[in-house]
């Protein structure tokens, strides 16, 4: 301990007084600059999120194109969505689908969670670790990976089919669709399972222990009960998830036929000579209606979670509980989903990129080529997809994550009277599927005065504005909490200091927010890599990028070349983030 | 340096009033004390001055500058007062060195860079810090971190000082030495000083003037002897120091006395009061426990002093004395005493100067007034 110096003697103090006046901002319209940048950040952020929906939600009531003369207001939409178009068997599909997904993938994650995270089997460590997996993988891949090994012709498939005479699964169902959807999914309910475990009370499983209660009786009356809130909520974010997702119900349903929203929206915009926009408006602003209560439904039940949710300063090293001989059941059960879910598709799909064909009738390593990679270099628009991705995600990341920290700090550190909205500005486009993101700008910008939506129709900044908006709500949620933990008295020292918001902003919070910035580029970049339903509209023969160049190979038969592309996303995404953390921890370490 | 003058102001937070009407001035260089227990409004109304919050009405003005004013819609931002504030968390930047978090309000007011490095080399040669002016707060102690945080609110020459709970994070011997310490800077700078503690004898010891607060209402604003020895209502009784209540009617009034009938034995005394008081008013009574004594039956007594019979039902040894908790009636009673050993049926006497009369006020809270029942 210091001791406590002696002061100077008071005559000495005070001559050194004299007066530094605090200083004055300059105020336009009674503004300060501050204000002025809460404003930017909402027009720019309502822009944004508004210019998808607002066409969505008026071509959906007009009886022609938007981009035609004289429409006028219409309800013969809806009626023709469900009468023509069959939209009804598209729901039921969709809601089955969606059920589906939902309870397999509780299935998976819970027991996963409690096991992993609460009891002693061996690799605990590597099986959390492997639960990552999707951050680098994009469902799209994981269902040419699955296509290739278990798909009518896919390489186990075949084998099981020689073993025993008859294949005992279908793929191309909608059981198979959603077996596929939540194999990708389990991680992200994992995820808050695991978390509410490891944030829980260890002492309330010791308060157990002292009445007498083994391992089992510790799991079903003690920590099972704590996970409802973390497993409702995991099922209505899943439930969502699987509402809009495009990939997996693309490549299964397509050729059985069963279309769900995504589908049916991608099939009556794109794939039909002349699309009735009257109907897709009408089917974007239903599906828009039911992703928006779902999101709602998830904001409040993670509120009324938090309640229950006791965090504790003091860190409490949960017991881990001994199953017995259970707990080998429960490591194959793991194994299992790792290896089969996962590892042997990715892997399988690695090895048909370098193989002419790729069947266990034929000796994979005797058909070795590099044709499939040649193809895509060959062709300037393939090649140009992998150039455009690196593009669309490297500018994207930035301005994703500028956007995000700006959005942040108003919303959670300032005055400004609007910052809540600014906050559901910037989770809004959870809400929304990448398909409609992609439709309703296509629409917005048709519909942009002075024709300057020409200026970004076609263009990669079209897709940059997609595919930044669909990442946007993770680079905010990946931010917000850094903001959280830095206390707001270093904000209002720097204040009474006399540094007015702006300056307290750019000295104090961004020098602090760096870590967390980067952090939040890194995420938005494998984000954006992954992404493609919003280019499916936007884009053109020039601004392609690695998904729909995968999926067009797809549709004409290249399977190779699909498996050369995704192999070269997945090295792309883990070149990167391995790269991103060494030099986050070398900063760290200095 | 000037006065800082604050009238009627209040805060409401979503419909609820945190802050009633309160209105005080703080002389030049006085060190003047917020205190109360938390959730009463001192930090609301230090935040009010600092600008950190906006008050829903009334006015701030130190000296001749009016900081807020409601008639006028006026409200100076913080970063245009030039007040100084230390923080409870310190609020030192943590990716700055001690001479770059210093230099920061300078390098806003454009200070020439020369006059910066001596203006930084004084306030922390102040403190006791110069030689670590390049390391990072996280490289220091919590104590010297609370020295370089009143290092930089003092560097750029504030009008007033705004303290926070500064003392509250450090360990209780060094929060002594530093209590003395900072009460002799503060003297010999005579710097206006706002200090906002829910300490009492931090309060005590520190403050020119004190201002218990309470609900968001200034009980008292005296200093610390008056706060002590006549607190205006049993609430501040209460909150500084320990008191005794008990509850009373009173029976008749002459002069300057009334007659009081304790409602747990019926026995009357007879107390001075300085206010006015009529016949069947009801009223609590409180004393403080060091200024009263027991004695055995038929001990000789002072003047006019009163006289309760009780019986002792427990006996703590605190170091410097005895605590003593007797029963009397439904209520417990304590009392210090250098005398040990003391059981069974004591005398209780209270000199007349050690009574005050107050209002009848509930000023016990439930959960305590639950663990006395249970004793008995």
């Amino acid at each position: 301990m210091t001791t406590i110096p002696d002061t100077r003697p008071p005559a000495q103090v005070a001559t050194q007084r004299s007066e530094y006046p605090a200083p004055k901002y300059r105020r336009i319209l009674g503004a300060d600059r501050s204000q002025l940048l809460f404003w930017a950040t909402i027009v720019v952020l309502a822009l944004l999120v508004l210019a998808p929906v607002v066409p969505t939600l008026y071509q959906s009531v007009m009886d022609r194109p938007l981009y035609e003369e004289g429409g006028l207001f219409t309800l013969e939409n809806y009626t023709r969505l469900f009468t023509e178009a069959g939209f009804g068997s598209v729901a039921l599909n969709t809601i089955l689908f969606a059920v589906m997904t939902t309870v397999m993938t509780l299935l998976i994650a819970v027991p996963m969670a409690i096991v992993v995270i609460r009891t002693s089997i061996p690799g605990r460590k590597f099986f959390g670790a492997a639960m990552q997996w999707p951050f680098f993988i994009s469902s799209l891949i994981l269902g040419f990976g699955w296509i290739t090994m278990y798909g009518p012709a896919g390489f186990v498939s075949v084998q099981v089919k020689r073993v025993l005479g008859f294949l005992p699964w279908d793929l191309y169902t909608l059981p198979g669709m959603a077996l596929t959807e939540a194999v990708a999914l389990a991680p992200i309910a994992y995820l808050f399972c695991a978390n509410a475990l490891r944030n829980s009370d260890a002492s309330l499983e010791g308060a157990a222990q002292t009445v007498g209660a083994g391992p089992f009786r510790i799991l079903w009356s003690v920590i099972i009960p704590m996970l409802r809130p973390p497993i409702v909520y995991s099922s209505v974010l899943v439930f969502s998830m699987s509402i809009e997702t495009l990939s997996i119900p693309l490549l299964y349903g397509q050729p059985v036929d069963i279309t769900v929203f995504a589908t049916f929206l991608y099939k009556n915009g794109l794939q039909s000579i002349d699309p009735d926009y009257g109907i897709l408006g009408a089917a974007s602003a239903i599906i828009l209606l039911v992703t928006v209560l779902l999101v709602a439904v998830q904001a409040k039940l993670l509120k009324d979670a938090k309640r229950f949710v006791s965090v504790r300063g003091k860190a409490t090293r949960p017991r881990l509980l001994d199953l017995g001989w259970i707990k080998w059941l429960a490591v194959a059960f793991i194994t299992i989903y790792v290896v089969i879910g996962a590892l042997v598709p990715i892997l399988g799909l690695v090895m048909r990129s370098f193989t002419k064909i790729f069947t266990p009738l034929q000796n994979p390593l005797a058909s070795l080529t590099m044709a499939n990679y040649q193809r895509i270099f060959e062709f300037p628009a393939y090649a140009g997809s992998i150039r455009n991705s690196l593009i669309v995600a490297g500018v994207g990341a930035i301005l994703v994550s500028v956007l995000a920290v700006v959005a942040v700090v108003v919303s959670k550190r300032s005055t400004f009277r609007h910052r809540k909205v600014i906050e559901y500005l910037a989770l809004a486009p959870q809400a929304m599927p990448g398909l409609i993101i992609g439709i309703g700008l296509f629409w917005a910008f048709a519909f942009m005065p002075f024709n300057m939506g020409a200026l970004l129709q076609g263009t990669i900044w079209a897709i940059i504005i997609g595919f930044g908006l669909r990442a946007l709500p993770s680079a905010f949620g990946s931010i917000s909490p850094a903001v959280m933990q830095i206390g707001e008295e270093l904000d209002n020292a720097a204040r009474v200091n006399g540094a007015d918001w702006l300056k307290m902003f750019l000295r104090i919070l961004v020098k602090l927010l760096t870590p967390a910035f980067v952090a939040a580029m890194v995420l938005t970049f494998v984000v954006m890599m992954k992404e493609y339903s919003p280019a499916i509209f936007l884009g053109s023969a020039d601004t392609a990028v690695i998904g729909t160049t995968m999926l067009e190979l797809w549709v004409q038969g290249n399977t190779g070349s699909v498996a050369a592309l995704a192999t070269i996303q997945i090295v792309i995404t883990a070149v990167f983030v391995g790269v991103a953390g060494l030099l986050m921890k070398g900063k760290k370490d200095a | 340096m000037p006065d800082v003058a604050v009238k009627n102001l209040r805060k409401d937070f979503g419909g609820v009033t945190v802050l009633h009407e309160v209105s005080f001035t703080i002389k030049d260089g006085e060190f003047f004390t917020l205190l109360g227990p938390s959730g009463c409004g001192k930090s609301t109304t230090l935040s009010c001055l600092a600008g950190l919050e906006q008050p829903t009405s009334g006015s701030i003005a130190v000296g001749e500058t009016v900081l807020v004013d409601d008639s006028s819609n006026k409200f100076v931002p913080p970063e245009e007062r030039n007040l100084g504030m230390v923080f409870q968390s310190y609020a030192l930047w943590p990716h700055m060195t001690l001479a770059e978090n210093l230099a920061m309000p300078l390098n806003i007011r454009k200070v020439s860079k020369a006059e910066q490095k001596t203006l930084i080399h004084d306030a922390l040669d102040k403190v006791g810090l110069a030689h670590l002016a390049h390391r990072y707060p996280h490289q220091l102690s919590g104590g010297q971190q609370q020295r370089v945080a009143l290092a930089r609110a003092l560097v750029y020459s504030p009008k007033v000082l705004l303290l926070d709970e500064p003392l509250s994070n450090l360990d209780a011997k060094l929060r002594e030495q530093a209590r003395v310490w900072l009460k002799r800077l503060q003297s010999e700078l005579g710097i206006t000083t706002v200090y906002v503690t829910h300490d009492q004898e931090e309060a005590l010891a520190m403050s020119d003037r004190i201002a218990v607060m309470s609900n968001g209402h200034m009980l008292q604003v005296a200093p610390p002897h008056e706060i002590y020895e006549r607190p205006s209502t049993a609430e501040v009784a209460a909150f500084i120091g320990r008191s005794n209540f008990i509850d009373g009617t009173v029976v008749s009034t002459r002069g300057g006395a009334a007659t009081v009938r304790l409602e747990e034995s019926a026995e009357t005394i007879n107390v001075a009061v300085s206010e006015q008081a009529a016949a069947g008013d009801l009223v609590t009574v409180a004393f403080r426990p060091e200024k009263v004594f027991l004695t055995n039956r038929g001990a000789e007594l002072p003047a006019d002093a009163i006289v309760l019979n009780a019986d002792i039902i427990t006996t703590s040894y605190v170091g410097s004395r005895y605590e003593y908790d007797l029963k009397y009636g439904s209520k417990t009673i304590l009392v210090d005493s250098t005398t040990g050993g003391l059981t069974g049926a004591v005398r209780l006497v209270v000199p007349a100067e050690a009574v005050r009369l107050y209002p009848r006020a509930n000023v016990v809270s439930k959960d305590v007034a639950e663990l006395m029942a249970v004793t008995h």
